[in-house]
């Protein structure tokens, strides 16, 4: 019984989906991005923009956007940067709009600039955002747990998970060396330089306790026999949640609806 | 084992070497696939170190380079790749930049194998080499899939660049050539320091580990070191 209550049950239907699923919405959602992207409407990539807002509205769906959120604003934040550069430093044929700056110097608009600014901008943004949205919606148990079933090795599972808890693990512990050694008179707080002198007596007792560590590791792994041949049975699993038929279908129906539209554009 | 002519040993041995002493099967033992988690979690703090102090510096090839001096390429390049998959849950930008990663550990790692640290001048030479490959692999990246611009400090410097007229390819290629290089030799220099303080009995665990021991006053203890039988494989 206990059994069941290790069970992750998602309310949401779409984060529930089983992980496999999700990589394919994954796959075709980036290919129909790129491919939009070479629909452009007097040059401007606008299909490529609007099939942006789908990821958005699915992390609102999936009610995930508060942990999303933060990753698309830094995307955003890059993209926009991104387009303005390429807008404004890299020279192409038509200039949309000129600045005059103190009646000093020009600020050019390069259209064909922007236009590839756009392009690669919301590439990424397409690409990241669904990627993030994918990360947002599945535990790092399920994908591992689903791999694992289709086949992916017990070790390959345990360097994956075991990197995931490291990182929390070394934080605490980078923290803990870095109070050991403000205690024995390095300085950690002030300016940049100072800080940065800090850098190597907290990284070198960190990775020194790490390695030792991973000794007793790997002791203690052997001695739960984790190398011994043979089928493991899981306490964990992940299970399809019904809805994936009609996942499927709706994001096969979608790009199969923009191939025949580029298919057609580039036929006519 | 040892040096008999056939597919076996082909597939086991590597380049140069008339007595194979390297296999990818022992290089991956378990004491290196857990040293994989290690090598990670130090990219990983080592990148948040970067962009915390808004540093024109990555540091987040530590722990390749680390784990591919001990262990060898595929070992190496494994974690590169781990790296960039973990990095890429919190944030996809760094996806792309796996290929930079995974290059680091098995251009080191091949490196380490064929005694490219064994003298001082010789890690300066495998150092360049490494930034070098580093730098042909990223600056493609940069500039096609970004643009010019990424998330990390060293594109202020290049949209600057690039604001005085220079070209896209020019600009991200100098940008990078500098600071990759101060990177790399920082965090090969954290290495070393690392290397010369992991005890004896412990770096013998590792495929590439004998490299590194100190000889002189410890060789006693290496040699005797070298007779215990490794169960760890």
């Amino acid at each position: 019984m206990w059994r069941e209550k290790l069970k992750v049950v998602k309310e949401n239907k779409i984060a529930g989906l089983y992980p496999f699923t999700k990589l394919w919405i994954v796959l075709f959602y980036s290919i129909c991005a790129m491919i939009l992207g070479t629909i452009t409407v007097d040059g401007y990539p606008i299909y490529m923009i609007l099939s942006f807002v789908i990821v958005p509205i699915l992390a609102i769906l999936t009610g995930i956007m508060k942990k999303v959120g933060g990753v698309l604003k830094n995307m955003a934040f890059l993209s926009f940067f991104i387009i303005v550069v390429q807008g404004i430093l890299v020279k192409s044929k038509d200039i949309i709009i000129t600045l005059n700056i103190f009646n000093f110097f020009n600020v050019n608009l390069y259209k064909q600039s922007l236009q590839y600014g756009l392009v690669l901008a919301f590439s990424i943004m397409c690409m990241g955002g669904i990627l993030a949205w994918f990360f947002g919606s599945t535990d790092n148990k399920e994908l591992i747990s689903a791999l694992e079933s289709k086949g992916m090795g017990p070790k390959a599972s345990y360097v994956f998970l075991s990197t995931l808890q490291m990182i929390e693990v070394l934080q605490k512990s980078s923290k803990t060396i870095m109070s050991a050694q403000q205690a024995r008179g390095v300085e950690t707080e002030g300016n940049v330089f100072v800080r940065s002198k800090a850098f190597i007596p907290s990284m070198v007792p960190l990775i020194l306790s790490s390695i030792t560590n991973t000794e007793e590791r790997v002791l203690t792994l052997e001695s739960k026999g984790f190398l011994v041949k043979g089928k493991k049975t899981k306490l964990y699993d992940v299970s399809p949640n019904g809805k994936e038929k009609i996942a499927m279908v709706s994001i096969i129906i979608y790009t199969v609806i923009i191939v025949l539209w580029r298919v057609l554009l580039w036929v006519l | 084992m040892w040096g008999h002519l056939s597919i076996k040993n082909f597939w086991e041995g590597k380049i140069m070497s008339k007595e194979k002493k390297y296999s990818i099967k022992k290089d991956f033992s378990l004491l290196a696939l857990l040293l994989i988690p290690i090598a990670v979690a130090i990219n990983f703090a080592g990148g948040q170190l970067a962009s915390l102090l808004k540093l024109p510096l990555y540091l987040d090839t530590i722990g390749t380079i680390f784990v591919a001096m001990l262990c060898g390429p595929w070992v190496g390049g494994l974690a590169g790749l781990v790296t960039n998959l973990v990095l890429g849950i919190a944030n996809p930008i760094y996806i792309p930049f796996a290929i930079v990663n995974i290059t680091v550990g098995l251009v080191t790692g091949f490196l380490a194998r064929n005694k490219g640290f064994s003298t001082w001048w010789r890690w300066i030479i495998s150092m360049v080499l490494m930034a070098l490959a580093s730098i042909i692999t990223a600056a493609p990246i940069v500039v096609l899939m970004f643009g010019g611009i990424t998330s990390s400090g060293t594109s202020l410097i290049t949209a600057t660049l690039m604001a005085t007229g220079t070209n896209i390819w020019k600009a991200v290629v100098s940008t990078e050539l500098v600071f990759t290089v101060i990177d790399r030799v920082i965090s090969f220099g954290i290495t070393y320091l690392i290397l010369r303080v992991v005890p004896a009995r412990t770096l013998i665990k590792f495929s590439l580990g004998e490299n590194y021991i100190k000889k002189g006053k410890n060789a006693a203890v290496a040699d005797t070191e070298e007779n215990v039988d490794d169960d760890i494989d």
